[in-house]
């Protein structure tokens, strides 16, 4: 996919370079017709194929632990205590581990991922200018949305007692699943230095 | 040469500038693995493209105007 990306890049920018030194080249018909696919045509699908592999990138979990302020939140994956939910997740592979942050983080109604971009514009805008809060709050709290995404249809979530007598709530997001005394250890980095690790492999 | 002509060969290298130094800042942000390299693809280097693309579209304006207004000059 990038290899092919790289390729329109090159041939596009060899086709530009053409234009750049002789422009008048393009008095011939050919000429025209290759001046339209090197400077409107491929430059228009290098735009395409860039936003989609940055897009990609971005779902991938070490490109958001590689800002400093979530770098104990990638810690708090490997914490050895299954009532940690992310990292109980993320060991057991019910998330893919590659894309662990992305899983539970993302909105997947049709613009979700765009409204997630542009919500990471701002955490970009405080790592760089002014300075995360800690901890780090999700604007709205977290919906339960995220979880039903997954669980909502499997047989050992529908037919747990608990579950299924306030299912209506969990749906509404009126009974959030992480505080409301079920699930609420998430990543609880402050306690980060008292904790166990997994090491995997091991 | 007319002058017509210098004028749509100057958009068309402004327009290959532009598209140049636009793809070769995709091609940086490819390969810096950093959430910034998306702001410097989002924010830089689709708008040096989109304004080359525009500029070579307003040079294919000037030519479609140009061969228009010499044929109602014959």
């Amino acid at each position: 996919m990038i290899a092919m990306l790289v390729v329109q890049i090159v041939l596009s920018i060899i086709l530009a370079s053409i234009f750049l030194i002789r422009p008048s080249v393009t008095a011939g018909t050919g000429w025209k017709i290759l001046a339209f696919i090197g400077l409107c045509a491929l430059p228009f699908l290098c735009i395409v194929g860039g936003m989609n592999t940055h897009m990609q990138r971005s779902e991938q979990t070490q490109f958001c632990i590689s800002c400093h302020a979530m770098v104990p939140y990638g810690q708090s994956l490997y914490v050895d205590d299954p009532s940690y939910l992310p990292a109980q997740h993320f060991q057991n592979h019910r998330v893919p581990a590659d894309e662990a942050c992305y899983a539970c983080h993302a909105d997947y109604s049709i613009y979700g991922p765009l409204k997630d971009k542009m919500r990471g514009l701002t955490r970009i805008y405080m790592q760089y200018v002014s300075s995360p809060p800690n901890p780090i709050r999700i604007p709205g709290g977290y919906q339960n949305s995220q979880c039903l995404h997954c669980h909502l249809g499997a047989r050992s979530f529908e037919e747990n007692q608990i579950h299924a007598a306030v299912m209506d709530s969990l749906k509404s997001n009126q009974m959030s699943c992480l505080t409301s005394g079920c699930h609420d250890t998430a990543h609880n980095i402050a306690q980060l230095s008292h904790v166990k690790f997994w090491r995997p492999g091991q | 040469m007319r002058l017509s002509e210098v004028g749509m060969e100057r958009l068309l290298r402004i327009s290959s500038a532009f598209i140049i130094l636009g793809l070769v800042v995709e091609i940086i942000s490819l390969l810096w693995y950093h959430p910034l390299s998306f702001v410097l693809f989002a924010f830089i280097g689709i708008s040096l493209i989109g304004l080359g693309i525009l500029v070579y579209l307003v040079s294919l304006a000037f030519v479609a105007s140009r061969s228009t207004d010499s044929h109602n000059s014959t």
